[in-house]
């Protein structure tokens, strides 16, 4: 992974001074209060229902042992012994005192980590694909370009006061687990006819109150133009983005109202003048940040463990499950790619304590060449594992209650905090996901539903993406009670879709019993090996209305 | 109000002038909203004095860059902190080649100052109750650039 040298790290230390000391004049009344929100919501640090909430960066998802044992750590010294992994790979402490955050961020600057742009109108952290460099179809590695787009977009002096966020990701196989259709900017690993890589590029995508799918408004970008072509659609972005309105404010307006063709000839325009400047991306820079991200020394006689890893299996029911829902291929023979389940039953999706930490930090240096990864669906990822050493690590995971086998399937969800701690927010959502792990505990009914994307946002701001799931749960709040708006075939994958609302919205006691009306039309209905998805999109969403809202005998 | 040309704080020269006085300081150094500029560029572009004019993120930079040789000063109007308007209109000037001054007006407070002046402003008019001293200490608070601006257009793979 990429490693900080003198000029990165003493661009973190600076920025924590920096803010060390914008904290201090806050603290003496220097700073108007609006002012500063501006200013500590670019350092991630939101004030919520209960207390401040700080949110670190994760680039492209990518952590070593030693962070995560300084995080830790932190969550030991300064929090409540836990954290909470996000949909932008993020990871959030739910309890630090305001005065406190500089010697938080001092403490992250030790082992390269900042809080820096994760949150504000600025430009946000970039993800990407958590089984990035592992899979065998990929164009490219995307995270070389990731880390080139962070540098860029760290402590911009122009893109600074955006009219509104800005989320950029990065795809790098045609398989899309970054949900890149649903970002600001998403960009797609691609080769031209020439066989030369380059970049398609989609703008417009977003969810919250206006959820829309993004456009392609440039089929082939060469790779050296990334970052003056970013220039551009930021530029245009921040010239002509509206700032009236904080709910018509983000690109994806500005795109619908201008029309594709419009904006795009704005962007172009725009690149014409610039894409010769000493932006271009150098073949140096390229070959050099790309040395950061060579495959991991894979052990060549890793494929011996395959013959022990089977009689494992067929010995091993419990194992067995894991292996199938929890683990996948990977490209090098004698590894596979394992996810670390952080949805275990009746606990906060996403949430991980510091003692889960420490022991995730000890098995990725045992097994995984010291390297963890988050991922958008609020889990971990050990990326490198031995087929030998799968038994151990999943019985090292299970004592930590990390070996849940159900990833992908409906109780694998992407749930936002909800009303227990985001001030934004109108309903409960955890309490909801307690309700469905209640009902859904048993695990032959999860498997045989299979794969599933179920999300809970707590309010319209769709934290947690329920527009793109293949249901999604919508908290609304009506005269102070809870009910929550059920959409069905979503999709934040290659192919993308927006899910539509099957009616009016259901009271929280009801959620998990509609959910199995919707199951069950699905179970009536599916062919062969259709997955829900596939069901939805080929029946429609009438079977499932008429079975939801069919009058009680 | 406390004004800071390239870090230093400086007597202000020009007088911002309306559609009722400009007549009598026509051949002064004058500042000029925008559209009293668009109402009376002739008249304005044949004057003897240095001519600046006042601009804010909702008005057109094309008539600005279509005169650029004959501007002193560009004052762009921030009307409030969160306005990043300013930014690109000051990049683009820089890029067209325009050196006179760049002033910042309006909601300009210290926590901009850094990234103002690497977009091309060398001139920051600051509110007085938010002004002080120590504020110049706000330059260079990161001096490690990733990115190339008006101050230095090479990015960190350049320098």
């Amino acid at each position: 992974m990429y490693q900080y040298n003198e000029q990165d790290q003493n661009l973190i230390n600076a920025r924590v001074e920096q803010y060390r000391d914008q904290t201090r004049r806050f603290l003496a009344g220097e700073i108007p209060d609006e002012e500063f929100r501006a200013l500590r919501l670019m350092n991630g640090l939101y004030i919520q229902r209960h207390a401040p909430m700080l949110r670190i960066a994760v680039p492209y998802g990518l952590m070593n042992s030693v962070q995560i044992r300084k995080l830790a750590d932190i969550t030991r010294k300064f929090d409540k012994n836990y954290a909470h992994f996000t949909t932008r790979t993020n990871i959030q402490l739910n309890w630090p005192k305001l005065e406190q955050v500089p010697d938080i961020l001092a403490e992250l600057a030790e082992v390269q980590m900042h809080s820096i742009q994760t949150s504000g109108n600025c430009l946000r952290n970039t993800t990407t694909d958590h089984f990035a460099g592992i899979i065998p179809d990929e164009v490219e590695d995307p995270r070389p370009w990731c880390e080139i787009i962070r540098q860029w977009t760290t402590l911009h002096p122009e893109f600074a006061y955006l009219p509104r966020k800005f989320k950029i990701a990065v795809a790098g196989s045609t398989e899309d687990r970054a949900a890149t259709q649903v970002h600001d900017i998403g960009l797609h690993l691609v080769q031209n006819d020439a066989g030369e890589t380059g970049f398609e590029v989609l703008v417009g995508g977003g969810l919250g109150r206006t959820p829309v799918i993004g456009k392609v408004i440039r089929s082939f970008l060469p790779k050296h133009d990334l970052l003056t072509y970013l220039e551009a659609i930021l530029r245009v972005y921040n010239l002509n983005g509206r700032r009236d309105n904080k709910y018509k404010a983000r690109i994806k307006i500005l795109v619908n109202a201008l029309g594709t063709e419009e904006f795009t000839r704005l962007v172009e325009t725009e690149w014409d003048i610039i894409r010769a400047t000493e932006t271009r991306l150098t073949d140096e820079h390229i070959a050099r940040i790309k040395g950061f991200f060579e495959p991991q020394p894979y052990a060549a006689d890793a494929v011996d463990g395959l013959a022990v890893l089977e009689n494992q299996l067929a010995d091993n029911q419990e194992f067995s499950a894991w292996y199938e829902r929890n683990t996948r291929d990977h490209k090098v023979a004698g590894y596979r790619a394992v996810v670390v389940s952080l949805k275990p039953h009746l606990k906060a999706p996403g949430d991980i304590t510091d003692v889960q930490l420490d022991a995730v930090a000890d098995l990725a240096d045992k097994y995984n060449f010291g390297e963890i990864r988050s991922t958008h669906d609020q889990n971990l990822v050990l990326a490198h594992v031995a087929a030998g050493d799968l038994y151990q690590l999943w019985q090292s995971l299970r004592d930590q209650n990390l070996a849940r086998p159900n990833i992908g399937t409906l109780t694998d969800m992407i749930v936002c905090p909800g009303f227990d701690f985001c001030s934004l927010a109108n309903a409960h959502t955890l309490t909801v996901s307690e309700q469905i792990n209640q009902k859904f505990d048993d695990l032959d009914y999860l498997h045989d539903i299979g794969d599933i994307k179920l999300n809970i946002s707590g309010c319209i701001n769709a934290c947690a993406h329920h527009h793109v799931a293949h249901i999604g749960i919508l908290g609304v709040d009506k005269n102070g009670e809870d009910f929550y708006q059920i959409t069905l075939g979503g999709s934040s994958r290659e192919d993308a879709s927006l899910g539509k609302i099957i009616g009016r919205a259901v009271p929280q006691a009801d959620v998990a019993n509609t959910i199995e009306k919707v199951l069950q039309v699905y179970i009536d209905n599916r062919t062969d090996d259709e997955r829900f998805i596939e069901t939805v999109r080929r029946i429609g969403v009438a079977p499932f209305k008429e079975r939801v809202y069919a009058p009680v005998n | 109000m406390p004004l800071l040309i390239n870090r230093v704080v400086t007597e202000d020269s020009w007088l911002l002038v309306d559609e009722d006085n400009l007549s009598t300081h026509l051949n002064e150094d004058i500042v000029v909203p925008y559209e009293l500029f668009a109402a009376e560029q002739e008249q304005l572009l044949s004057a003897e004095g240095g001519l600046g004019i006042r601009i804010n993120g909702d008005q057109d930079l094309n008539l600005v860059l279509q005169n650029l040789d004959k501007l002193s000063l560009v004052t762009i109007e921030f009307p409030a902190f969160t306005d990043g308007r300013g930014f690109s209109f000051a990049r683009i000037l820089r890029r067209s080649g325009y050196s006179g001054q760049i002033r910042a007006e309006g909601d300009v407070t210290r926590d901009r100052l850094e990234y103002m002046e690497r977009c091309g402003f060398d001139a920051f008019a600051i509110p007085a109750d938010r002004f002080d001293e120590t504020m110049v200490n706000a330059f260079g608070e990161v001096s490690v650039h990733y990115q190339g601006c008006a101050d230095d257009e090479r990015p960190i793979f350049r320098q």
